[in-house]
C-alpha cells in the first residue's frame, strides 16, 4: 500500500512531465499503431479476396467426353481443391451473353462457339495463399487435355506483396518507436529519481532494500505505459471511425468500409500490456543507470 | 560488539583510514574526534556498509561487513541507526511520517508503527508536533526528530556523524542529553564530532583520529 502511495505520489508530483510523458508515448504508441491497423486490415483483405478466387481449368477443343472425365476425377481426389464445377462450351457461350449482351454479336460472326469448356475449380483454404495457388497451377497445366489454367495471379501475388512489405514495416517502425517509447519514459522516470534522490539516499540509509526503492518507480513507469498505450487505442479508434465515416460517405468506396475493422479486443489488451511492459522496461533502465541500492 | 582489525580506506589513491585497529563494546559511548578530514566520516561509513575497506577487516557482532552479499547490507542497516548533520528529514513527509520510515521498510503493522512512532517522539520531547512538516521545525526540533527516526526501531548502535554541527551550544546540550538517555537503556552510541563542548559534556571514551589514522584512545570517564 506504501508502495502504491508513492507511485501515485510520484505521477503527481512530476505531473507537467508525467502528462508530456504519456502524450508522447501515446503518440509514438499510435504511430505504431496506425501500421498495425493497416496490417491487419490488409491481411482481412486479402484473405478474403483469396476466399473469393476461382480457378479457371481450361479444356482443349478436342477432348474425348472419357478424358474430360479423367480430368474431373483427378481434380476431385486432388487435396487441393474445395470444389470442381464444369461449364460446357455451350454453357460459356450462355454466361457470355448473359453477362455482356451488348457484345454477343461479335461471337455470331465467328460462324462457331469460340469459347473452351472449363472447370471451374476452388481451392481449398490451406491452398489459397499465391505461393501455394501459382504450384497447384502449373501442376494442373500440366495435366493432359488441359489448355491454360488461369487465375487472378497478379493480383493475388500484389496483394501479397504488400501485406509482406506492410508486415516488415510494421515490424521496423514498431521496434523503432518501442524504443522511443522507453527512452521516453526512461527520461521521465530518471527525472523522478533525479528529484527524489535525497529521499532515496536516505532509504538506503535506514535499509530500505533495492525492491522496496524500486517499486514505485517500476509501478510509475507501467502506469505511463499502460496510460500512453489505452490513450494511442482511443486515438487511433477515434482515427478509425473517422476514415470509415469519410469512405462510407464517398459512394464510389461503396461496400468498403463493411470491411475495415479495428484491432478485435484481445489484440487491444495484448497492445495495453505491451505498453506496460515498455514502461516496466523503461524504469528498469533508468534504476540500472541510476544505481540506487548500491549505497 | 564492533570490531575493526587493521582497516585501511582510500579515495583515489588518498589515504583516508590507515591500519586502524579498535573495538567497541555492546552499550559504549564512544566520541571520535579529529578535524575535518581525520576519517571520521569514513569509518562511520565502513560501520553502515556504504563504503568497503581496501585492507583489513570490520565485524559487527561477529559478522564480517566485508563478507555481506549486497542483498544483505539493508538487514545490516536496520539494527543501526544513524544521525546525521544536515538532518536528512523529507521536507514534505509530516514528522510521523518521516519517524515511521524506518519501520516501513521492514513491513511493520499499522498498529507497531503508530506504538513505537509515538514512543519515539515521546522519548525526543516532540509527539506533539508529529502532524507537522520538518520546515517548520526549529534546527533542534529537526535534529530531534532525525533522533527519533534512527531509534524507532530500537537499533543495536547509534551512529552520529557531526549531530551538532548545526546547534548553538544550548541546543548541543539537548541533544548530548538525550544520546546519554537512550545509551542509558543500552543503546551503544559513536558520535563523530570536532566541537569541544561534545567532548566536555560526554566524559566518555574518545578515540582520536589525525590523518587517518587512531592517535590516542582516551577513556576519560567510565
Amino acid at each position: 500500500m506504501y508502495l502504491l502511495r508513492e507511485a501515485v505520489a510520484n505521477v503527481l508530483t512530476n505531473r507537467t512531465t508525467t502528462v508530456v510523458a504519456v502524450a508522447t508515448t501515446a503518440f509514438t504508441f499510435a504511430c505504431v499503431g496506425v501500421f498495425l491497423l493497416l496490417y491487419v486490415n490488409l491481411k482481412t483483405l486479402a484473405s478474403s479476396l483469396e476466399q473469393d478466387i476461382q480457378v479457371m481449368v481450361y479444356l482443349q477443343d478436342d477432348l474425348t467426353e472419357q478424358t474430360r472425365s479423367e480430368i474431373d476425377l483427378q481434380l476431385k481426389a486432388d487435396r487441393a481443391v474445395g470444389s470442381v464445377t464444369f461449364v460446357s462450351k455451350e454453357q460459356a457461350l450462355a454466361d457470355f451473353q448473359n453477362q455482356f449482351p451488348a457484345e454477343s454479336h461479335l461471337l455470331q460472326g465467328l460462324g462457331q462457339n469460340p469459347l473452351p469448356a472449363s472447370f471451374v475449380v476452388t481451392l481449398a483454404v490451406e491452398s489459397r495463399s499465391s505461393d501455394a495457388m501459382r504450384r497447384w497451377a502449373h501442376r494442373t497445366q500440366s495435366i493432359p487435355g488441359v489448355a491454360q489454367v488461369q487465375y487472378n495471379q497478379e493480383w493475388v501475388e500484389a496483394l501479397a506483396g504488400i501485406v509482406r512489405y506492410i508486415e516488415v514495416a510494421a515490424i521496423i517502425v514498431g521496434l523503432i518507436l518501442s524504443a522511443a517509447s522507453v527512452t521516453i519514459i526512461a527520461n521521465t522516470i530518471r527525472l523522478a529519481l533525479y528529484s527524489r534522490r535525497e529521499e532515496i539516499e536516505i532509504l538506503g540509509l535506514i535499509g530500505a532494500s533495492a525492491t522496496f526503492i524500486r517499486v514505485p518507480y517500476l509501478l510509475e513507469g507501467a502506469a505511463l505505459g499502460f496510460l500512453g498505450s489505452t490513450l494511442s487505442l482511443a486515438i487511433l479508434k477515434a482515427g478509425f471511425e473517422l476514415f470509415r465515416h469519410e469512405i462510407r460517405s464517398a459512394s464510389r468506396f461503396l461496400g468498403v468500409d463493411a470491411l475495415l475493422t479495428f484491432f478485435p479486443f484481445q489484440m487491444c489488451v495484448v497492445l495495453v500490456c505491451v505498453g506496460l511492459f515498455l514502461g516496466c522496461a523503461g524504469s528498469f533502465l533508468s534504476l540500472l543507470r541510476f544505481g540506487e541500492g548500491r549505497a | 560488539m564492533i570490531q575493526l582489525f587493521h582497516v585501511s580506506k582510500y579515495y583515489d589513491r588518498r589515504l583516508a583510514l590507515a591500519d586502524v585497529t579498535l573495538e567497541i563494546e555492546k552499550g559504549e559511548f564512544v566520541l571520535l574526534m579529529g578535524a575535518s578530514g581525520a576519517g571520521k566520516s569514513t569509518l562511520l561509513k565502513l560501520l553502515i556498509g556504504a563504503e568497503r575497506p581496501e585492507e583489513g577487516q570490520i565485524l559487527v557482532q561477529g559478522r564480517s561487513l566485508s563478507k555481506l552479499r549486497p542483498s544483505e547490507i539493508p538487514v545490516l542497516r536496520r539494527k543501526i541507526g544513524v544521525v546525521l548533520q544536515d538532518f536528512r528529514l523529507l521536507p514534505k513527509k509530516t514528522v510521523f511520517d518521516n519517524v515511521s520510515l524506518p519501520l516501513l521498510v521492514q513491513g511493520a503493522s499499522t498498529v507497531e508503527i503508530r506504538r513505537k512512532v509515538t514512543d519515539a517522539l515521546r522519548s525526543v520531547g516532540l509527539d506533539h508536533k508529529k502532524d507537522l512538516f520538518p520546515p517548520g521545525l526549529s534546527t533542534g526540533e529537526q535534529q530531534r526528530i532525525c533522533i527519533a527516526r534512527a531509534i524507532v526501531n530500537g537499533p543495536i548502535m547509534l551512529l552520529a556523524d557531526e549531530p551538532t554541527g548545526n546547534l548553538d551550544p544550548e541546543l548541543t546540550s539537548e541533544i548530548i542529553e538525550l544520546f546519554k538517555s537512550i545509551n542509558a537503556r543500552g543503546t551503544t552510541i559513536i558520535v563523530a564530532t570536532h566541537d569541544p563542548n561534545v567532548l566536555a559534556q560526554v566524559n566518555r571514551r574518545v578515540i582520536i583520529l589525525d590523518q587517518g589514522k587512531v592517535v590516542s584512545r582516551e577513556q576519560v570517564c567510565p
